[in-house]
């Protein structure tokens, strides 16, 4: 369902993506994790046709993410990073404007966007502008609009994040249920307990390379372990000022 | 005073980053066409302008600051009144008035310069406070539009509503309305004054469409499955239908042609430099030159309708129809 072949994006002379090479089949919950900076996003943004690629393929549902972008937007839904809402609609005037450019008719758009309005708590913000809404509702609403038009494929750029511990269990049982119908998810997340859970296949990026890509139950150990040993393990340091009395 | 001198320094640091207001200044169309109107007026004027035009213009720095964060720091009540009658100093307009201020007066203190610095203490400590809306929620109600772009177009609606530039549009606009029903018979040559008054207005904002949009919009337009022209018609269907209500007692098809000519002159600094604008400011058009080319465009076409052929529309709906096909093809290229 996703193929990268030699995916590498340059910026001048920094290399952020570097020859990843991926295959995520239909279905899968495929989980990309990495430290900040890694090329997750960029990573993302090519697979999703917003960014050329300066050298190497991208296929998503058989399609050229490069050529064939406004074909790839039609069957696709996107968590982007910045989460990609406008501050002058409101989150049930989000859903609705996604369902009109999708092609949905009015009585199925209303029908989806009541459902993910309940489904997802939002049904108190509903005439909320996205200016005045609560960082997890925007989450919460850009999730919506990625889910509202049925797509094969999701993208979602940390989608638990900052969203509360319902919600993001209400997320990952939808995820699942998606994947199970053979929708493909692909995730980016810093929160590796529940990476670890949704999780069928794990790719790990540090500095533009795939250090690891194999299916979630052939991790040799926990993946915070695993994640630790091949990405970047935490180094403590102690800050003897902390705590002490104010001078 | 190290602690206000600390934040002063970063304001400073953040506002020259960030505003570049002397270009945003110059950059306003209607702003420019008032300095040639009033080149010869007294420096009073000029004076009282500076406070109602380019004061709300540039940024007020104090908002460089998250309200949440100023109020978290370990300010005291002295220091944070210091802050509010210092940080307009941050701003360079603040000095560019008080320089034409001291040169006004000649030394001499007048009313003018009490009015002036009544309005510097007004920008510096009432402007960071005005509880000012959103602008979606206060034109909440915007209409409906058939077909799928409807919530796209109440967006577009309710951003350029949400400038100065509509404000002062709809000023001209009334009162012109009102001088025409109730004031002494005009030549019919003044309403085509007015109506390109009316547009100059709105026209830079035609060089900045995506201002208000922020970043996340912008991303968002990227990801919807329609043509890049789609998006630029739904903006387009809101800036038209602003100008067509405001010189609808005017003389409205000069006035469109001049949108139309906006519209296609706005097209290249709108796509391909996407400048961020502020809310409840004058909107700040891509650069002085590119404005006075605008502006003229706009003046031969709506004199050349009003006065030759209506038929000259025509061209000025050719023009804009082949910007909005070319810079949509721009608009669907990856980055």
């Amino acid at each position: 369902m996703i193929s990268c072949r030699n995916l590498t994006r340059r910026y001048g002379d920094f290399t952020a993506v570097d020859c990843l090479n991926l295959e995520v089949d239909a279905g899968a919950i495929c989980v990309f994790l990495g430290p900040n900076g890694a090329g997750k996003s960029t990573t993302v943004k090519m697979l999703t046709g917003l960014l050329a690629p300066s050298s190497g393929t991208v296929e998503v549902c058989g399609l050229d993410a490069a050529a064939k972008q406004l074909e790839l937007k039609r069957l696709i839904g996107v968590l982007p990073e910045d989460l990609g809402l406008f501050d002058d609609l409101t989150v049930e005037e989000h859903l609705l404007l996604t369902g009109a450019v999708y092609g949905l008719d009015r009585q199925e758009t209303h029908r989806r966007t009541s459902q993910l309005l309940h489904t997802l708590s939002l049904e108190h913000g509903r005439h909320t502008f996205a200016t005045s809404c609560s960082h997890g509702m925007r989450k919460k609403t850009s999730f919506a609009m990625a889910l509202l038009p049925n797509p094969r494929v999701l993208f979602l750029d940390e989608p638990f994040e900052a969203v509360d511990p319902v919600t993001s269990r209400i997320m990952r049982d939808l995820l699942q249920s998606a994947a199970r119908h053979g929708v493909t998810v692909f995730l980016t997340s810093h929160i590796l307990s529940v990476a670890e859970e949704i999780a069928t296949q794990v790719v790990m990026i540090r500095k533009g390379k795939i250090v690891w890509n194999s299916p979630a139950g052939e991790l040799p150990q926990s993946l915070e372990a695993h994640y630790f040993d091949l990405v970047e393990s935490p180094v403590v340091e102690e800050l003897e000022w902390l705590g002490s009395p104010p001078s | 005073m190290a602690r206000l001198a600390a934040i002063l320094r970063a304001l400073w640091r953040a506002f020259q980053r960030g505003e570049k207001s002397f270009a945003s200044l110059a950059g306003n169309n209607f702003f420019l066409v008032a300095v040639l109107f009033l080149g010869k007026a007294g420096t009073f004027l000029f004076l009282i302008m500076g406070l109602v035009i380019l004061f709300p213009l540039s940024t007020d720095p104090l908002r460089k600051i998250p309200p949440s964060r100023l109020a978290l720091w370990p300010l005291e009540k002295r220091e944070m009144w210091l802050l509010r009658a210092l940080s307009p100093w941050v701003n360079p307009m603040t000095w560019v008035i008080a320089a034409l201020a001291l040169w006004a007066v000649r030394g001499s203190v007048t009313v003018g310069l009490w009015a002036l610095a009544a309005g510097l203490f007004a920008a510096g400590f009432a402007i960071s406070e005005l509880p000012l809306p959103s602008g979606a929620a206060m034109w909440r109600r915007v209409p409906h539009f058939p077909g799928p772009l409807d919530q796209l177009i109440r967006k577009n609606l309710r951003e350029m509503l949400s400038t100065l530039d509509f404000y002062c549009a709809l000023l001209l606009s009334v009162s012109s309305a009102i001088y025409r029903i109730l004031g002494p018979a005009l030549p019919a040559e003044s309403f085509l004054a007015m109506t390109g008054l009316v547009v100059v207005a709105l026209s830079s904002y035609a060089q900045c469409l995506f201002g208000l949009d922020g970043a996340g919009g912008r991303s968002r337009y990227r990801l919807l499955p329609v043509r890049g022209w789609w998006i630029l018609a739904a903006k387009d269907a809101a800036f038209l239908l602003v100008v067509a209500v405001l010189v609808a007692p005017l003389a409205p098809l000069a006035g469109l042609g001049a949108a139309f000519v906006a519209l296609a002159m706005g097209r290249r600094p709108s796509v391909e430099d996407p400048r961020p604008q502020t809310r409840w400011r004058f909107s700040a058009g891509a650069s002085p030159i590119y404005g006075v080319i605008e502006v003229m465009l706009m003046a031969s076409a709506a004199s050349s309708i009003f006065l030759t052929s209506e038929l000259i529309v025509l061209p000025c709906m050719a023009a804009w129809a082949g910007s909005l096909w070319w810079y949509g093809r721009r608009m669907e290229e990856p980055e």
